[in-house]
């Protein structure tokens, strides 16, 4: 496999130390190995055989949340997070992947109709899936010993494909703008289809018509962070063929519009998809930076205090800060309050929030109390991964706060938060789109 | 040598599993400190999280005679923290609570694995200030900052870290926990013992807390930026200002090379023509740093100038702080070895330094960078090699010589902030006479009778 980004751009890091403020996994332990610089050295040196490319090594590698944060305080912009992964990528290459990874990756991930067919299976099984009233949680609950404890969404029925007509179009009257695909992601499409589906409604608002691809698959970033190349290449080669026909694609979760703008950088300048790869991610918006360039206006709420939380792959991997406060901002009635450190890590990181449960819930705890300060009733953010991990959070700590997806608040029908409280998950009925002739 | 299995039982027994580290890449991680070639592999990193821990820990290595570097965040310019004989890295980073501010009294009490940036942004908090300003302050800890004497642009007006010690917890190797110094500015008791610790690189004990004297966070700050189209000139516009009765917070240097670097990865619109560009920071009252800016743009007008003017917003008065702090990261990222020193002179000499130092670079055909604290006479040439090519290096090595010579024979010193560490101690013998150099090494003895305490720095061994 060719190599994307050469490992000595890690001796570009001149060791001032900058990313140890700002990296939230060091702050947990304050070990070395865990932070840029040091990972960066050890990158360096194992390249260059001064250490074995062993186990432990990978360990050290996986130890990062790829936040991309330490990258925005370096004065050399070093690109940390990239060096990360194609160090982790040449471990793949040299040692190969685990064997649950295999499974999951390959095996599973890179499938989409599988994916659906098993969880599908699983939805039936009581207590695991949404559909209407409080579902039981027991069932769900006992599954999160393999995730250590962390609370997993229950499953959307039926999933966000089904939900949503093939195309939607604005309601008469209004002034149809363009034609968009949405890019709903594993979470949209198997766990939260109902923001899914509020953010279809935001986007028919806006005067789009809203187009659901058939047949996608996974963004890939789980995979490509791995380290497993191969496999996410073949994902994002299958997503861009069948994307590549639209002029605008949109997104709510932060890792997927990530993943996809960053699609340029996954193939060799000497690969034939790489100019197919970087013009699609040319055209990929997250949802609140789309809704903004075309001047959305939410319709007004009820009176409610609000916070937002910066995901990572928002903020620190797309610049994207202003825009949803913006959005929400616009949305009469509500009373938006400020988190301190609102682009502080939730902790969780994909994988890692399982792998390094313990770093994970360190970090989580800081959020916790940031998040309690403000005194809100609702903390919104852009991103499924940091949802999942909030709600946790929100959970373990006993915080009485509701954390709704930005869709939640924009598209549709206003929902309250004792609504959705009664409602389970953000489980709530909401509004059907209206469906095209 | 490699410690034994019961040593390593001893330790974690002292600090906990979660506290040592002992696998290779783990120790890999602390081989190294902010300079870019100075290496040394440790057997073992522990974490103390009290002063009792740390007792523990060094009356273990007194015994069995095992070298013991402490370390806080490793973003030293000296090589000090480098464990360069091996042994045990005393990491105090998870001694990282602050204790107590004292509003009334004008002072914190902290451990030291606290990190500086944090400790002003809580400081703030209560309209207080820290001055001292190593620009490492969003890596470094108060104990590296304390034991390398640390200080940085604002030491034109407020001084370095030795002017704000009041008292401190020192661990000797021994194991004996002592409380020195006081919380008083004026405090005449004996030899002044936190001023000895202070600086000594952490050859004599290890300092676990620290109690600093604190200002009030002055209510007003501006920044005035001024071109020039050559160093001496920029020179003496600095020496009026001061003459004039100005006092700065900050009067910092950048010459040509750093200016054109800058503006390649983050432009600011600087002239590229410019020769040296110096940055002020007023502060103070509102009024007062309305009339010192303009003081200080009528005087670098008349001393020739390019450009003068302050800051149009806050916003941008930081981006040219950024810039000042990226200058170091320029300078290292453009090339693979460098000398980043840091010779002091008087400041009225600045201008007649750096022009000899420009003379040595041509002599050797090297690039030699300037940027410094133009205020107090702190300079940083750095000079531009790669260890890999022996002729180069050896050219390189000559020119650093010749500096600190330069810097000597006008009366200034080879270290103004970073420390002697690894990096300097060959030249140390040119600073001091041998007599002094016995003089340390006789407080060493005193403090460290087995030698275990950062061993190899500072002097050569005779």
């Amino acid at each position: 496999m060719s190599q994307l980004l050469s490992l000595d751009e890690a001796s570009r890091c001149m060791k001032c130390g900058f990313c140890m403020s700002s990296c939230p996994v060091y702050n947990v332990d304050h070990i070395e190995s865990h932070v840029a610089r040091g990972r960066n050295v050890l990158i360096r040196w194992a390249s260059n055989s001064s250490i074995p490319v062993d186990g432990a090594y990978g360990e050290r590698l996986s130890y990062c949340l790829l936040c991309g944060r330490c990258e925005a305080v370096c004065p050399a912009k070093v690109p940390s997070t990239a060096i990360n992964v194609a160090a982790r990528t040449d471990l793949v290459n040299k040692r190969g992947l685990a064997w649950l990874q295999r499974f999951v990756y390959r095996g599973i991930l890179k499938h989409r109709n599988l994916m659906a067919r098993l969880l599908g299976l699983a939805a039936l099984v009581p207590g695991v899936s949404v559909k209407d009233g409080k579902p039981l949680r027991h069932l769900a609950d006992s599954v999160s010993i393999f995730t250590k404890g962390l609370s997993i969404p229950k499953l959307s029925r039926p999933f966000l494909s089904t939900r949503l007509p093939s195309r939607m179009t604005p309601p008469k009257g209004v002034h149809v703008r363009g034609q968009v695909a949405i890019f709903p992601g594993c979470a949209f499409e198997f766990f939260f289809a109902d923001m899914g589906e509020r953010m279809a409604l935001a986007l028919v608002e806006a005067g789009f018509e809203v187009v659901y691809p058939q047949g996608l698959t996974c963004c890939g970033l789980a995979v490509r962070s791995a380290g497993d190349l191969t496999t996410a290449q073949l994902m994002a080669r299958h997503n861009i063929e069948i994307l590549s026909h639209f002029d605008h694609i949109v997104t709510g979760c932060a890792t997927c519009s990530s993943a996809l703008k960053d699609y340029g950088r996954w193939f060799p300048d000497n690969d034939a998809w790489q100019p197919r790869a970087s013009s699609l991610s040319a055209k990929v918006s997250d949802l609140s930076e789309f809704l903004v360039s075309e001047g959305f206006q939410p319709k007004p709420a009820e009176p409610v205090t609000i916070t937002y939380h910066d995901p990572c792959h928002l903020k620190w991997r797309q610049a994207i800060r202003d825009e949803p406060r913006r959005l929400l901002g616009s949305i009469e009635g509500l009373k938006y309050v400020e988190m301190e450190g609102a682009d502080e890590c939730c902790g969780l990181g994909g994988a890692f929030g399982i792998t390094h449960r313990e770093a994970s819930l360190a970090i989580q705890a800081k959020k916790m109390q940031s998040i309690r300060r403000t005194g809100a009733q609702i903390v919104v953010t852009s991103c499924p991964g940091c949802l999942i991990q909030l709600r946790d959070g929100a959970r373990r700590h006993g915080l009485p706060i509701e954390v709704m997806h930005i869709s939640q608040l924009i598209g549709g029908q206003r929902e309250q938060p004792h609504r959705l409280r009664s409602a389970g998950d953000g489980g709530g009925q909401s509004p059907r789109p209206k469906s095209a002739p | 040598m490699s410690l034994s299995a019961s040593t390593l039982g001893k330790l974690r027994h002292i600090v906990g599993a979660k506290g040592l580290l002992t696998t290779q890449v783990d120790l890999a991680a602390y081989s190294f400190d902010g300079t870019s070639n100075w290496k040394g592999m440790p057997e073992a990193v522990v974490f103390p999280t009290t002063a009792e821990q740390v007792s523990q820990i060094l009356k273990l290595a007194t015994e069995q005679g095992i070298p013991v570097t402490p370390r806080g965040a490793g973003s030293n310019l000296s090589g000090g923290s480098v464990p360069v004989l091996g042994g045990i890295v005393l990491c105090t980073t998870r001694m990282n609570k602050i204790i107590e501010i004292d509003t009334a009294n004008f002072t914190v009490t902290t451990e030291v694995g606290v990190v500086l940036n944090d400790l002003n942004r809580e400081l703030a908090r209560h309209k207080l200030f820290f001055p001292p300003d190593p620009q490492s302050f969003l890596a470094a800890t108060i104990g590296g900052c304390v034991s390398e004497n640390a200080g940085g642009p604002y030491a034109v007006k407020y001084g370095v870290f030795k002017h704000y010690i009041l008292g401190m917890t020192a661990v000797l190797p021994t194991g004996a926990i002592l409380a020195l110094g006081g919380t008083t500015v004026k405090n005449v008791t004996g030899y002044d013992l936190p001023q000895l610790l202070c600086g000594s690189e952490g050859t004599l004990a290890v300092i676990t807390q620290v109690t600093l004297h604190l200002l009030p966070l002055p209510p007003a700050r501006q920044t005035v930026l001024a071109v020039f189209n050559e160093v001496i000139t920029a020179g003496q516009a600095v020496h009026r200002v001061l003459a004039e009765g100005i006092l700065p917070a900050k009067i910092e240097l950048m010459d040509n090379w750093v200016i054109r670097r800058i503006e390649e990865v983050a432009p600011l619109g600087l002239p590229l023509e410019a020769e040296a560009i110096i940055l002020f920071e007023l502060d103070g009252i509102p009024a007062a740093v309305e009339r010192e800016t303009e003081g200080v743009i009528n005087i670098c007008r008349q001393e020739g100038a390019m450009e003068a003017r302050a800051a149009y917003d806050v916003k941008e008065a930081e981006n040219f702080w950024t810039a000042r702090r990226a200058g170091f990261s320029a300078i290292f990222g453009n090339s693979p070895t460098v000398f980043a020193e840091d010779v002091t002179v008087p400041p009225s000499r600045l201008p007649e330094v750096i022009g000899r130092i420009q003379k040595i670079a041509e002599k050797y055909d090297l690039t030699i960078v300037i940027l410094g604290h133009a205020g107090d006479g702190n300079l940083h040439p750095c000079v531009l090699t790669d260890e890999k090519n022996a002729e180069h290096y050896g050219r390189a090595e000559k020119a650093v010589h010749d500096i600190f010579s330069a810097a000597l024979e006008m009366g200034g010193s080879i270290s103004g902030e970073h420390g002697i560490g690894l990096e300097k101690k060959q030249f140390l013998k040119q600073a001091m006479p041998p007599e002094a150099i016995d003089l340390l090494r006789g407080i060493k003895k005193v403090f460290d009778p087995s030698g275990i305490l950062n061993p190899g720095k500072i002097w050569e061994e005779a």
